[in-house]
């Protein structure tokens, strides 16, 4: 017991300083804690709004009838398209369009709106488009036809033999969003995991800080499992605030168990941190580190599903990309969010981690260096 | 309790081949128990590799090296733990409290210790919550001192301690040498400073090209080139440009 308690001692007092000194250090606070937020912040904005596509419309009046104000009225208060207030005669929408900065443009002409025949009124409305933008006008055009029949529809009842309705199969309401806040997650955490200990290792090297440590009797397994938790504690703090500010800012749709998600983002972190301290404990200096991480990062980023679906990629490319570390990472992380997956769900990406860590930990441990 | 007649190191014959040439060619020697043993040299005579040799930091290619019976090559881990080492250039992590430093070196060795005795043994205890990129030379060398002896060991090793500090804190840090020296401790030492050596240590053997060409105290040292025949010019002095200087400046350390 005595001697568990004192081969434990220099972790726990290690863990803890290393934690209090990240704190102390404004830089890295920066780029542990700050940097992934600023790149959710932007990816949060780009992807928050696909949702609803948003195109930005010219709307010339031509018409003096009541019908065509109350028309206008209603075109300009609709949320399917942005329409541009700067606009007002077919002169600055051809203009505006010429530049692209209009998708297409709705005239109503002079007649629109008129009564027709004293009973109810009439019109047809116009819509410009630049030829390359051919795909804005025709959908632009359908969702006015569906406007005019549903406003016909009140005007002259009748019914309606065939119809087409369309549906979603996601009942649910996700976002693209909370798709995209798993790959952001799991580039968080590679980041964290690989960058921060390729810099400080090789540093730490070439001051002869570590080598100081190899004249005591610290083994190299308690200096692991030492950095091991306090980049664990660390990426679980990173990743809880990214939590934070997804939820608040962009709606994220939690449905997992938050204790899951803990454990899955503890264990990709641990796997990660695996590598970059492989890399770092292996280099003698930052030059041999740096391309190194390159090198093992930026594949992962492309091949994971962080930065684009792997399903767009050739099915024998998908086979391998399954077992790429980060992708069991952002795979579980996902599926915790958007399908509540729950411990025996993750059973293949959870295995999939617990293998890369022991086969990691096993390289970087034969790997390290002290000097 | 200073120096007494019992052993503590004992080096046999030790080698160490780079490139098949022996940059430390078969040394022998012994250090007591409260001695502070000097090796002196010029560059790349191979002070330093046997250092490491003698810390279990570098793998002995021939001979033996024992500490208080232990070989060395056998039992790097508890070789460790008799050993304290202060390193040429003394390095630490930055944005470290000196406390916690101090904290943890002791629990390396899974020890326990009050961070702020050892602080106020080496005059840094209004230091105590700075970090070590804060301190001066001379106050760095100190605090790598405290932190050599927070496990109390047996021998302690030093490499070039005041290479590169102002002429109080070399003062200051022989004060410091000789203190732990009195608490029973072994002292090597690394140095090119004759005034050091011979001020500091018991016993000194002179490197040369791997191999220890002389080995005796100061005095006989002296003595023996004198025998020899050896004259140097005749200066009666009764001070030298280092007493000015301290004259002028004070023996009060500065940091």
């Amino acid at each position: 017991m005595n001697r568990i308690k004192k081969a434990l001692l220099p972790i726990i007092v290690f863990a803890k300083i290393d934690i209090k000194r990240l704190f102390r250090d404004k830089v890295a606070i920066f780029f542990v804690f700050f940097f992934p937020l600023i790149f959710l912040i932007i990816f949060g904005s780009i992807f928050n709004n696909t949702s609803d596509v948003s195109f930005k419309v010219g709307l010339v009046n031509q018409s003096q009838a009541d019908f065509a104000k109350d028309f206008e009225k209603q075109l300009r208060s609709n949320d399917v398209f942005d329409i541009d207030k700067e606009v007002v005669s077919v002169d600055d929408a051809r203009e505006k369009m010429n530049r692209g900065q209009l998708d297409a443009t709705i005239i109503l002409p002079d007649t629109f709106g008129q009564i027709k025949n004293n009973k109810y009124p009439a019109g047809q409305a116009q819509v410009l488009y630049d030829k390359s933008n051919e795909q804005a006008a025709q959908t632009l055009t359908s969702i006015m036809e569906s406007i005019f029949g549903e406003i016909n529809d009140k005007l002259v009842p009748h019914d309606v033999p065939f119809s087409v309705k369309a549906e979603t199969t996601d009942t649910k309401g996700l976002t693209k969003f909370d798709y995209t806040f798993s790959g952001i997650l799991g580039f968080t955490l590679l980041s964290l995991g690989i960058f921060g200990p390729t810099q400080v290792f090789p540093r730490l090297k070439q001051r002869g800080v570590l080598r100081r440590y190899h004249t005591t009797t610290l083994k190299v397994w308690q200096y692991f499992v030492a950095n091991v938790i306090s980049n664990a504690f660390i990426g679980l703090l990173a990743v809880g605030m990214m939590f934070a500010v997804a939820v608040t800012m962009f709606d994220l749709n939690m449905r997992g168990n938050y204790l899951v998600l803990a454990l899955v983002v503890i264990l990709g972190t641990v796997m990660l941190f695996g590598i970059g301290l492989a890399l770092g404990g292996w280099a003698k200096n930052e030059n041999q580190a740096a391309p190194l991480a390159q090198l093992v990062t930026l594949p992962m980023m492309f091949l994971s599903g962080v930065f684009f679906p792997t399903f767009l990629m050739p099915e024998l490319l998908q086979k391998v990309t399954q077992f790429i570390p980060l992708t069991s990472v952002v795979d579980a992380v996902r599926l915790t969010i958007t399908e509540n997956a729950n411990l025996i769900d993750l059973a293949p990406e959870i295995g999939i981690m617990l293998g890369w860590t022991v086969i990691i930990y096993l390289i970087a441990f034969k790997v390290f260096r002290w000097e | 309790m200073g120096k007494t007649d019992k052993t503590i190191v004992t080096v046999t014959d030790l080698v160490k081949t780079y490139d098949k040439k022996n940059v430390v060619d078969g040394i022998s020697f012994d250090v007591k128990e409260g001695e502070v043993f000097g090796i002196l040299g010029p560059n790349g005579a191979g002070k330093t590799t046997t250092l490491e040799m003698l810390e279990a930091m570098r793998p002995i290619d021939g001979g033996t090296a024992t500490i208080t019976g232990i070989d060395v090559a056998k039992n790097p881990d508890k070789i460790r733990a008799l050993i304290g080492v202060q390193p040429q250039t003394p390095s630490f992590e930055e944005k470290t409290k000196l406390v916690e430093l101090i904290e943890f070196f002791a629990a390396t060795y899974g020890e326990k210790v009050d961070a702020k005795a050892f602080l106020e043994d080496v005059q840094l205890l209004e230091k105590a919550n700075a970090y070590p990129e804060q301190l001066s030379g001379g106050q760095r060398q100190r605090f790598s001192i405290a932190a050599a002896l927070v496990h109390g060991p047996k021998v302690f090793f030093l490499d070039e301690p005041t290479t590169g500090l102002d002429p109080q804190a070399r003062r200051n840090l022989w004060d410091l040498i000789k203190e732990v020296r009195d608490r029973g401790v072994s002292v090597i030492l690394t140095t090119h400073y004759m005034d050091e050596a011979e001020l500091l240590c018991d016993r000194i053997a002179v490197m040369d090209h791997g191999k220890i060409i002389a080995l005796d105290t100061p005095k006989n040292l002296v003595k023996d080139l004198l025998r020899r025949g050896f004259k140097k010019e005749q200066h009666v002095e009764q001070a030298n440009l280092e007493d000015v200087f301290i004259d002028l400046t004070g023996k009060a350390l500065r940091d």
